[in-house]
């Protein structure tokens, strides 16, 4: 830029050029996106799969999301050696979803420690919980357990895409979060197997398409930088 | 009777990292340059001026053993860019 007397439509011209060159610059390319909505829907898939078909891989699938983890670090410490710049709208969505992921394994902790522990706490109390068969008449212990569990982590996987959708207004995000909630709401009425082909839908719907067209997006970008 | 406008921000290149940092919460120097398409040297002197000013805030640290410096835009800056803005649109309305 020279050094120049500036007239005041000059001036503006600069200032609405440049608020429109930090608009358009790249933020985000869908990386952890399209990673979380890969592994969220293959271990639901393989969860129904294992619940139609009856039979067992012999591990807990969902043992794969801490594996995701490792990767997913990576693409954050590649992620902040490309970004020059930090947005505001930027730095809101990431405490978004560390507050999405904090609750996530509240979610989890509270699942497994609440199954176990109930009982104790109820017999501290003199009560023993019995569940009795209704041909049989057999009574057995009885676990208490959260009923369609799949619906709270729906409901979880709801609230950063929507807002992250509407921080951004990134239309994609806003629809996939409405799919979401639809499953939240449908898998109240429906049992394991149909809960797990709802939540592969969710990641489908919500982080995976959003995420390819992020990425989409990022690398047309990257190719007219180029040009 | 139109308020003057604030010599500091009435600059080309000044004016261009002051609306950059404006709509971001903080910008390496190497993005401002870019955006700007100016050279380091004179891009340096008007950080300088701006940072003297107390219009911006300038962080200098290391990102994998090279230095980076972080520019941010200060409540001051914030302020005199607002008042700049309002009195273009006094001149521009007139």
């Amino acid at each position: 830029m020279e050094k120049k007397q500036m007239t005041e439509k000059e001036s503006l011209a600069i200032i609405t050029d440049m608020v429109n060159k930090v608009k358009s610059h790249y933020h985000e390319n869908g990386s952890y996106l399209i990673l979380w909505g890969s592994v969220i829907t293959f271990c639901s898939l393989m969860s129904a799969a294992q619940a139609f078909w009856n039979f067992s891989i012999g591990f807990n699938i969902w043992l794969l999301t801490f594996l995701a983890v490792a990767p997913h670090i990576w693409l954050i410490t590649k992620e902040n050696k490309r970004k020059t710049v930090k947005t505001h709208a930027g730095s809101a969505i990431d405490v978004i979803w560390l507050v999405y992921i904090v609750t996530i394994i509240g979610i989890i902790l509270y699942w497994n420690v609440t199954y176990h522990i109930s009982p104790r706490i109820l017999a501290d109390n003199g009560i023993e919980l019995l569940s009795r068969n209704i041909s049989s008449g057999e009574l057995k212990p009885f676990k208490l357990f959260a009923p369609s569990f799949t619906s709270i982590f729906l409901l979880a996987y709801g609230f950063p895409t929507l807002a992250t959708g509407l921080i951004t207004r990134y239309h994609p995000f806003i629809t996939g979060a409405i799919i979401i909630y639809v499953c939240f709401a449908v898998s109240l009425f429906t049992e394991f197997k149909s809960d797990m082909l709802l939540s592969a839908l969710s990641a489908v719907s919500g982080w995976l398409i959003p995420g390819w067209m992020l990425r989409k997006k990022y690398l047309h970008q990257l190719k007219q930088a180029d040009v | 009777m139109f308020k003057d406008l604030n010599p500091i921000l009435h600059s080309q290149l000044r004016l261009a990292v002051m609306s950059l940092l404006i709509s971001v919460k903080e910008a390496e120097f190497t993005f401002l340059r870019e955006k700007t398409k100016s050279t380091a040297g004179n891009l340096s002197v008007q950080v300088q001026k701006l940072k003297d000013a107390g219009y911006i805030e300038v962080e200098k640290r290391f990102k994998d053993n090279y230095p980076q410096t972080l520019c941010r835009i200060t409540a001051k800056g914030i302020q005199a860019f607002d008042d700049y803005v309002k009195a273009l649109q006094g001149y521009l309305g007139k």
